[in-house]
């Protein structure tokens, strides 16, 4: 049985620590904001990485993350994490990204994109074992996979997240493990 | 030493995420990002982005309908490089105004399109190769991708 990743990333007493600093940010204090950008950046980074395959564009996006993140920062209420919001937040705009910038391709060839090839991850440093896997999944996969396993979202939600059937994404995430699976022990 | 079962380490590194960083320093753009929108917010007349914007808009639009068009025809070379040259030129013609941030990005350009002539050459050869085709399909959004980069916000290329 997997666990909720999700809860593991909120279970870190990092969101208790950021209640203050939340409070600055959504009054407009700039400092605490690039605090708040410290603490969170490298697993939204991570997360973009892992959604996108593509260092350069999760660059961006995380980038594009926190510039929303401070005009919507007023919209957190308090009533989930800060880190599960943000986490929300970023799997949303990842998205968004690869529609905007992948799409047209995709529709005039029906070819799916692959992941990352192995010479990119190794120039990610600090990734662990299953990301490196991660990171070469086919997109649709991935996402789902990523979506579901590490991010705790329910089929549903991705359906609606990705614009496909529930079973479609029940299937690519079945896909996903095998392929994972497949690749972690004849390593 | 034995590989530990696919669970367990699923369940191992899902719980211990990677601690990984960007290449770049991202916050001197993020930073100026802001300050450039509350500068925005003060200047009640600056249309203009509004305006490239819905351009934009129609423009990808107007693609969108044209590939939804014209879609069960899209299988060759012919018909794929039509509408990147569509794209690329309505790219091109969008930045026309727009300084570039680089001053090689030509160079470049030439480079993907001598690429893009090649695997051109061979599907000359072996038209219905999709592997071929796929290579093609890359090397034109590498192209868009650059165009695109190249005359993106200077927030986003810090």
């Amino acid at each position: 049985m997997l666990i909720d990743a999700k809860q593991a990333f909120s279970n870190t007493n990092t969101d208790d620590k950021s209640d203050d600093l939340i409070r600055k940010v959504q009054q407009g204090d700039q400092v605490a904001f690039a605090q708040l950008y410290r603490k969170h950046e490298k697993p939204v980074f991570a997360l973009c990485l892992r959604l996108l395959a593509d260092q350069q564009h999760a660059e961006d996006v995380t980038q594009e993350v926190f510039v929303q993140l401070w005009h919507k920062i007023a919209q957190f209420q308090g009533q989930s994490k800060f880190s599960t919001w943000l986490h929300s937040v970023t799997s949303n705009i990842a998205i968004s990204y690869l529609r905007k910038h992948k799409n047209w391709l995709q529709k005039v060839v029906s070819f799916e994109q692959n992941g990352m090839d192995e010479q990119s991850i190794a120039m990610c440093n600090g990734l662990n074992g299953l990301d490196k896997l991660i990171l070469r999944l086919p997109e649709r996969a991935r996402l789902v996979f990523v979506l579901h396993a590490v991010e705790g979202y329910r089929h549903e939600e991705i359906g609606n997240m990705l614009n496909m059937a529930v079973g479609s994404s029940k299937s690519q995430y079945h896909r996903a493990r095998q392929l994972l699976q497949e690749w972690y022990e004849h390593e | 030493m034995s590989k530990a079962n696919f669970d367990d380490f699923l369940q191992e590194q899902l719980a211990n995420p990677s601690e990984v960083s960007p290449s770049r320093d991202l916050w001197s753009g993020i930073e100026k990002a802001i300050a450039t929108s509350a500068h925005e917010e003060t200047v009640s007349t600056q249309y203009w982005p509004k305006v490239t914007g819905i351009a934009a808009c129609f423009i990808a639009g107007l693609l969108a309908w044209n590939v939804s068009m014209n879609q069960p025809e899209l299988n060759t070379m012919r018909d794929l490089s039509a509408l990147f040259e569509q794209q690329k030129q309505a790219l091109l013609v969008q930045y026309k105004t727009q300084p570039a941030l680089t001053s090689d990005w030509q160079g470049q350009l030439d480079e993907l399109e001598q690429a893009e002539q090649a695997i051109k050459l061979a599907l000359q050869n072996d038209p219905e190769n999709a592997a071929l085709l796929k290579m093609l399909a890359q090397v034109y959004q590498q192209q868009l991708d650059l165009i695109n980069r190249v005359h993106a916000p200077s927030w986003q290329q810090i």
